[in-house]
């Protein structure tokens, strides 16, 4: 009974995050987000030293900054379906629905992590094949994708959790996002930053992404070690609150 | 009598205001039962609690049995929802949006796609099945709602304010759609703020204002409550500031104007339209029409809440998604 009790459960969780991520892939919204977006970026950036002689160690550094920056648009986007759904009043719905509250958690946590994963795989690909960078070993590029698409994923459910309607989560997310993508050393290195930025960058998980993500490719595993530990403090964090403003959200 | 929804001393306390206010009534198996009031009364608060979306402050609500704090997904299994706000993704199809529901709601994956296509055809949207949504009509959509709230087959059909925002003949068709459904052994919640709608659909009414219940019967027995009670509805060709003077006018209770007719509330109408004629002599005014009325549910609810009927006309605000 227990263990049936949870494979109805997850097969709930599948249920909700298969319907929103098919969701977000027909959203042009989604997708010039998600991906546009961060594609634009990586291209723009890479045109630095112009086209006739691309700098390797420069794109070596942008490539993986871009990976983390996208897993950090996908995820944080998705979670936004949260708000889409209330406004359509489908929330309301799907908590009608004989589906437990754990449920839709899971299941929205869930969409927002792929998401993550899948744009920044994306990015990853066309970023390697396209500008011949090479991620060394890409076990550990996923694990720290992984970790760093749920880390952001918490951060985008308490946004959603905290938004009332979906203009004022998307203000309240770019509020966040463009600061992180500027300051989570994506395309400037943390410590060439003036005082007191550093600092500031620290405090971001995109940071650790990054950082995480370049270390992997310079083979510095203690780095990558450190990182992913911060990470790991970083998803279960946001995870917590982003469960509990969530469960507030069902519990009216 | 079966007992569908049992509802005992049901409260929620906002912050500022008691939406809710120690509501006790029971809808029994197989009637359609109606929540009439005007907005801001308590209904969707009401509604969202007995489908376990709104936690109620106190007091308790058993579906089929269930009581619906204690056990939320056992009492979830038996009703069918549809939200006054629109309740299905724009930008999914009308098939995909009927398929997420049927599998929340556990309906096996061999039955899925029967059902779906029997609700589709039975609400005539069967043609535009692979449409986006948001190409379709509100009354198309508000179909497709009572169709995706209907794909497991449930005991008891929740309904907000079913026809708010349509068209007279799609709302004349979701009310076809009630009755029959109804007919074929659905029990129905339905809230409205519509007084014919409560009149033409339900077996019994129950009337709330400011939170309270103020009274459940039939709609037939509340017109009789006030059967007592004549009504003569008169015009003139000047009505400025005439009303309260009418209410001077011997044996006439009250007075309530409805556009520019007023209807005045009479123990004998006989008695009264001499005073009335020699009223408007006295005034100078002609009397434009004169009729004597059987009361209406509307009568009876404003005699009931004290309210003026154009309360009821006051439409809610919905909010549209801006798409960001």
């Amino acid at each position: 009974m227990k263990t049936f009790k949870l494979f109805t459960m997850l097969t709930h969780s599948i249920y909700i995050a298969e319907n929103d991520l098919r969701q977000s892939f027909k959203s042009v919204r989604h997708v010039v987000w998600s991906l546009l977006f961060p594609l634009f970026m990586m291209f723009t950036f890479s045109f630095r030293y112009g086209v006739s002689e691309p700098d390797i160690s420069f794109l070596n550094f942008l490539i993986p900054g871009i990976v983390g920056m996208t897993a950090m648009f996908g995820s944080i986007n998705e979670t936004m379906s949260i708000v889409w759904d209330k406004s359509l009043g489908v929330f309301d719905r799907i908590l009608a629905a004989p589906v437990s509250s754990t449920s839709i958690i899971i299941g929205k946590t869930m969409a927002g992590a792929v998401m993550g994963v899948i744009s920044a795989l994306v990015l990853l690909i066309v970023g390697s094949s396209l500008f011949g960078v090479s991620f060394v070993n890409i076990s550990f590029v996923l694990l720290i994708v992984v970790l760093a698409s749920f880390s952001f994923t918490g951060i985008g459910t308490i946004i959603s959790g905290l938004a009332s309607e979906p203009r004022e989560a998307m203000m309240l997310s770019n509020l966040l996002r463009f600061p992180m993508m500027f300051l989570g050393g994506v395309f400037f290195p943390v410590e060439a930053m003036p005082m007191p930025l550093p600092y500031i960058a620290r405090a971001l998980p995109l940071t650790y992404a990054t950082e995480a993500l370049r270390a992997v490719m310079s083979k510095n595993m203690a780095v990558v070690l450190f990182d992913a530990t911060v990470l790991v403090a970083y998803t279960v964090s946001t995870i917590i609150i982003g469960s509990k403003t969530l469960m507030r959200l069902m519990t009216r | 009598m079966e007992v569908a929804i049992k509802v005992h001393d049901l409260t929620k306390c906002y912050p500022n205001i008691l939406a809710v206010d120690h509501i006790n009534f029971e809808v029994y198996g197989g009637e359609i039962f109606g929540f009439l009031g005007p907005n801001g009364a308590g209904k969707t608060t009401t509604i969202n609690m007995l489908i376990g979306v709104t936690k109620p402050t106190s007091g308790t609500t058993f579906i089929l049995g269930h009581d619906v704090t204690e056990e939320p997904v056992k009492a979830k299994e038996h009703i069918g929802v549809v939200p006054d706000v629109s309740g299905v993704y724009d930008e999914m199809t009308a098939w995909d949006n009927i398929n997420f529901s049927a599998k929340l709601h556990g309906v096996p994956k061999e039955k899925r796609a029967t059902l779906a296509r029997e609700l589709l055809e039975l609400f005539g949207l069967y043609e535009r099945h692979s449409d986006r949504v948001d190409t379709f009509s509100r009354g198309m959509k508000r179909r497709l709602m009572i169709a995706t709230a209907l794909i497991h087959e449930p005991e008891i059909l929740f309904l907000d304010e079913p026809t708010t925002g349509l068209d007279v003949q799609s709302s004349r068709q979701i009310r076809d759609m009630i009755k029959e459904l109804n007919r074929k052994g659905t029990t129905v919640f339905l809230t409205t703020h519509y007084i014919e709608e409560a009149d033409q659909l339900c077996q019994r009414i129950a009337i709330i204002d400011r939170g309270k219940i103020i009274t459940v019967d039939t709609p037939e027995k509340l017109k009789t409550m006030i059967q007592a009670e004549h009504i003569i509805e008169v015009s003139f060709d000047h009505a400025e500031g005439i009303a309260d003077e009418l209410k001077r006018l011997s044996h006439v209770r009250d007075v309530v104007t409805a556009g520019d007719k007023f209807r005045l509330y009479v123990e004998d109408p006989s008695e009264t339209l001499p005073f009335i004629f020699h009223f408007a002599k006295k005034n100078h005014l002609k009397v434009t029409s004169v009729n004597t009325l059987k009361p209406t549910l509307e009568d009876a609810f404003v005699k009931l809440t004290g309210l003026h009927p154009e309360v009821m006309a006051i439409e809610k605000e919905h909010v549209k998604p801006a798409r960001g």
